[in-house]
């Protein structure tokens, strides 16, 4: 069963991630970045940040996979939509952020499963650090080829 | 900058090698971006750029070469409408569309020029 519709909205357990230098570090570096400010802790600390700072999208490497009455098949989900909300204090190297994840809603056209989950990363002990909304699509194919 | 201006082409080709040090910084090891062949079994023509690695490179084109240098982003939202593969030459464009003290909106999109984008969003950015 791809969803447990009754579980629709139920929060997944929250999970600690310790952000480390170098995955802030190999993150800016597969899209090229350039700004020190992620490589660089000195010229981090210039700029007035605690330490190297994450690019915005690198908090998708943070997001919950394990989420409550969601069973993703495991390969072939298309990703349709992504939206980020950041509060004003980034993302940096040694911060701990505690992330939680759960189904938004979810709408079924012809076989087609269009699944919105909805994730929140905060600091902890200092507040939000972002909200994030995906948009996931789950074809007949991919569901049944996941049963085979 | 003013409403209605509008940033770049910023024109790029997304490599293969691309790729796999995306999928090895993201952890996302779906076949779909690196094994033409599980590509096609779902009906693709070949394998695929992550969606997430369109969605960064825009906002790198974007802060990097658009707008001024300590803009950060608060918002940033997009559909992924078509498929990009490797290979594929590539223009990335912005758009003021609305404009205060301290922030700008703004529409974004990714993809072969003259062609339907393959990936169009909003941002808003907290300017310096």
């Amino acid at each position: 069963m791809l969803i447990e519709h009754e579980r629709l909205g139920t929060r997944s357990i929250p999970v600690i991630h310790e952000v480390e230098r170098g995955a802030i570090r190999r993150y800016a570096l597969a899209l090229g970045l350039t700004n020190a400010i992620h490589y660089d802790v000195e010229k981090a600390r210039v700029e007035g940040y605690r330490d190297v700072v994450a690019p915005p999208t690198f908090v998708v490497t943070l997001l919950p996979w394990n989420i409550p009455g969601l069973h993703l098949p495991p390969a072939g989900v298309l990703h349709g939509e992504q939206a980020f909300d950041w509060s004003q204090d980034s993302i940096c190297a040694g911060d701990r952020i505690e992330v939680t994840g759960w189904v938004a809603d979810v709408k079924t056209r012809g076989g087609m499963h269009i699944i919105g989950i909805e994730s929140e990363g905060q600091h902890v002990d200092r507040g939000l650090a972002f909200h994030a909304r995906a948009v996931l699509i789950v074809t007949e194919e991919v569901e049944h080829a996941s049963r085979r | 900058m003013q409403v209605g201006d509008e940033m770049g082409p910023f024109h790029l080709t997304v490599t293969r090698e691309q790729l796999v040090r995306y999928a090895g910084a993201s952890d996302d090891y779906n076949p779909i971006h690196y094994d033409d062949e599980a590509a096609r079994a779902f009906g693709l023509p070949g394998v695929i750029v992550h969606g997430m690695l369109n969605m960064g490179l825009i906002a790198r084109l974007v802060l990097e070469a658009g707008l001024p240098p300590g803009s950060r982003l608060a918002r940033y939202q997009v559909r992924f409408r078509s498929m990009v593969q490797p290979g594929q030459r590539l223009a990335i464009t912005a758009r003021v569309q609305a404009l205060d003290e301290s922030r700008a909106t703004l529409n974004v999109s990714l993809g072969i020029p003259g062609e339907k984008p393959s990936v169009q969003g909003k941002m808003v950015v907290q300017l310096p």
